[in-house]
């Protein structure tokens, strides 16, 4: 008798489990077709989690959201499988313990994002949590409720047509052939560059200018051979891809931040650099010579005892961008170097790459502040997000060119043009992206 | 002018040595203008408290010298916890900066294993001179050289060094000082917690303890103490507190305490007691000893890879 009170018991609560799933999954349903997300998702475990964070905005979240729920699936059916083992059952209750808190927390995070996309009250959080099944049921088919921004799906979308060609290798300079640049982001292919060809001759000075999520940085790391792409990028004839080991020598990269030991002095960090980026064969004598000479060119000399926390704002950037030219390279890159700069010390840092570019070797910038700056640029990279979110190339050439190309006068405002409407811009990316890629068709005929 | 050369020719650049030695520079300045050396004072006044606490029965009694040499591994993973639980967390973007340029990551850590040995042995020696200060009876025999403290200093810092290599694992993969500040007190309970000896564990538990720095060296140091020679107290210290306690109005107890202390015997039971709660781990036995230091060395071997292995990732960070 007892058994079959046992086995009832169990049938019972595997049809009210079963129940409260199938209607928590149709309220879901609707909800996902509210928001433009593919309503077979409500009905898979785990996927029914992460397409309700896109539906709330919350992505990121979303990802931990997902993966707690496949935890305690998993550890759930192992602790079902495991009856009988006690001391198991009691090292796997441990972390199930926890991550079943970290996956309320964070289910209650996307249920607020979710009130916040239908733009509710807050309020609404309780029933969310207290009553699922009837909350998403009266959601999904309620009328009055429906959300504020729907989710894009960029499958459908194409982006602005492509050049499509690698253009030929300049015998001197910078040759960059970026076919596409692409990362497995959560188990989704995502490109982030595509159809990015150019020759940066040697001497010049090139302003990189994109909005965010452009693809600067990731543009930067694949010329330098960082993260590399499926690219051709040759520094004169050498291969930057197939001879990485000896061209990142060649390559200096000055990151945004002053990455620097503050508690170590001028001196001793540039002759530390010195030793890591010189060839091993240059004596001590002719190293410290080169540490000398570019402390005098940087304007350091006078503070070379001093410990780097001591220093102005510009002395740091200037020991910074000194670190990477120590090795004297052809291409010389660098990320907002004026980043909490004022005017006047900007300009004469600018100045001063302007100064290194004339000697024959190749500047690359980042600056979110080009105006004060733009008379001491030769080329402008102009990198925008098409309509698939992947970074493109909507201009390579003279500064001059680039304004009347976009028909206007100032880089902020060329910025503002190509940057997309959700962030403020006029949103003519894959305009401009197209009619360059005409234009340079129509020069290399 | 270097660059074009160092394309055309393929020049060789600073090798895996000298990097080392760069590090090891930048760790020895950070540690006069970056207040590194705090630690050193620290873990005098650490050393001090527990002299103090439980440094009286310490090598004296077999209860003293489990709870002291507790108490002296305790100290050593505290020390070496402190000493690098933020060294590589701290300027990890430094780090990425200039992996980026071409710096190997197996100089790096051997820069600090070297550095952080030279602290831990800086500390072991402070340890020792402070117990020695505070009148800690310290062990009369030694098992390996002519001097018993060198043995102990072996031990004392084959522990610190190796709780420093974990803390260095732990800095290693912390993406912030808060990260690794927030792991190193769980670190440390599990330390505490699983030292085998000190708490009493249920069997399953046991094997746990193998991973912990504190067994292996409260192991070694019992050993060292030779421990198995000491008297026991507990049980009559326990019996004595019961001195009074009547049957048919007299006190058996009592009569029996003055008989014993008439007799002079009080010594001789208290080894007696010893003598029956001896345990074969604690061995005044250079195998133990061996097997012990062995084990710490593979640890802080494990977790010095593991910290490289984990560095090596480390261009994966996102800015």
């Amino acid at each position: 008798m007892n058994i079959n009170i046992d086995t009832m018991n169990t049938v019972l609560n595997c049809v009210r489990d079963g129940v409260s799933f199938i209607l928590v999954s149709i309220g879901y349903m609707k909800i996902f077709e509210k928001c433009g997300v593919q309503k077979r998702w409500a009905f898979i475990p785990v996927l029914r989690e992460y397409h309700l964070s896109l539906c709330a905005d919350k992505e990121k979240e979303g990802r931990t959201y997902t993966i707690l729920s496949c935890l305690i699936y998993v550890i759930g059916i192992a602790i079902a499988l495991l009856n009988g083992h006690d001391m198991l059952l009691a090292l796997l209750a441990i972390p199930f313990v926890g991550i079943v808190v970290a996956q309320v927390i964070f289910e209650i995070k996307i249920y607020l994002g979710l009130i916040d996309v239908f733009g509710r009250r807050k309020r609404w959080i309780w029933l969310f949590i207290f009553l699922e099944w009837f909350t998403v049921l009266y959601w999904g088919f309620s009328k009055k409720l429906v959300p504020t921004r729907k989710v894009q799906d960029l499958k459908d979308i194409e982006g602005a047509k492509e050049f499509g060609e690698d253009i030929t290798v300049a015998d001197e300079g910078l040759t960059v052939n970026i076919r596409n640049r692409s990362v497995i982001d959560f188990f989704k292919r995502k490109v982030l560059l595509k159809d990015i060809h150019m020759t940066i001759p040697k001497g010049h000075m090139v302003l990189l200018l994109g909005g965010s999520g452009a693809g600067k940085t990731t543009y930067l790391n694949a010329v330098t051979g960082y993260e590399q792409a499926d690219a051709e990028i040759k520094l004169d004839s050498e291969d930057v891809y197939k001879d990485y080991t000896s061209m990142k020598y060649d390559i200096g990269f000055v990151p945004q931040q002053d990455l620097m030991r503050g508690n170590d002095t001028v001196l001793m960090t540039l002759s530390d650099a010195a030793t890591l980026r010189l060839p091993s064969n240059i004596s001590f004598q002719d190293r410290m010579k080169r540490v000398e000479e570019v402390l005098e060119q940087f304007g350091l000399a006078s503070v070379k005892n001093n410990l780097v926390e001591k220093l102005s704002g510009g002395q740091r950037k200037r020991l910074s961008i000194a670190m990477e030219f120590i090795s004297d390279p052809t291409l010389f890159i660098l990320d907002e170097p004026d980043s909490g700069l004022d005017g006047v010390v900007a300009r004469n840092l600018f100045e001063k790459l302007r100064q290194i570019a004339d000697e024959g070797k190749i500047v690359v910038v980042i600056t979110h502040t080009p105006d004060r700056v733009i008379d001491l640029f030769d080329d402008v990279i102009v990198l925008a997000k098409d309509q698939t979110r992947t970074g493109r190339l909507a201009w390579y050439g003279p500064v001059n060119e680039a304004y009347e190309f976009f028909g206007k006068d100032s880089m902020e405002d060329i910025l503002l043009t190509i940057n997309q409407k959700d962030e403020g811009g006029e949103g003519k990316a894959d305009e401009f992206v197209e009619k360059y890629a005409d234009r340079v068709k129509e020069n290399v005929g | 002018m270097w660059g074009d050369g160092m394309r055309k020719v393929r020049l060789r650049h600073t090798g895996r040595f000298i990097q080392t030695f760069i590090y090891l520079g930048k760790l020895f300045r950070m540690f006069l203008f970056q207040n590194d050396w705090k630690v050193l004072p620290m873990s005098a006044v650490i050393a001090g408290l527990v002299s103090f606490a439980v440094g009286k029965n310490i090598f004296v009694t077999m209860e003293g010298t489990l709870m002291g040499t507790f108490a002296l591994a305790c100290i050593c993973v505290w020390n070496g916890f402190f000493n690098s639980i933020q060294m590589i967390c701290r300027e990890r973007a430094i780090v990425k900066r200039e992996h980026r340029s071409g710096m190997h990551i197996s100089s790096y850590v051997a820069a600090h294993m070297i550095y952080q040995a030279l602290l831990c042995l800086a500390q072991v020696v402070i340890t020792i001179n402070v117990c020695i200060f505070m009148k800690v009876k310290m062990p009369s025999e030694s098992l390996f050289t002519a001097w018993p403290l060198v043995d102990i200093g072996i031990t004392l810092f084959l522990i610190t060094y190796a709780a420093d290599m974990l803390a260095l694992l732990i800095s290693s993969f912390a993406r912030t000082t808060t990260t690794a500040m927030t792991i190193m007190p769980f670190m440390l309970i599990v330390q505490l917690l699983f030292s085998g000896s000190f708490f009493n564990l249920p069997e399953q538990a046991m094997p746990f303890t193998n991973i912990t720095v504190t067994k292996w060296g409260l192991t070694a140091l019992c050993a060292q103490g030779n421990y198995n020679s000491l008297p026991m107290v507990s049980v009559w210290n326990n019996a004595l507190k019961m001195k009074d306690y009547e049957v048919e109005g007299e006190k058996p107890l009592l009569e029996a305490f003055k008989m014993i202390e008439e007799n002079d015997q009080r010594d001789a039971i208290l080894k007696e007691s010893g003598s029956l709660n001896q345990n074969p781990d604690f061995n005044f036995d250079r195998g133990v000893v061996v097997k012990c230091w062995i084990w710490m060395i593979i640890w802080t071997i494990i977790y010095a890879a593991l910290a490289v292995i984990i560095l090596e990732f480390i261009d994966m960070d996102k800015r």
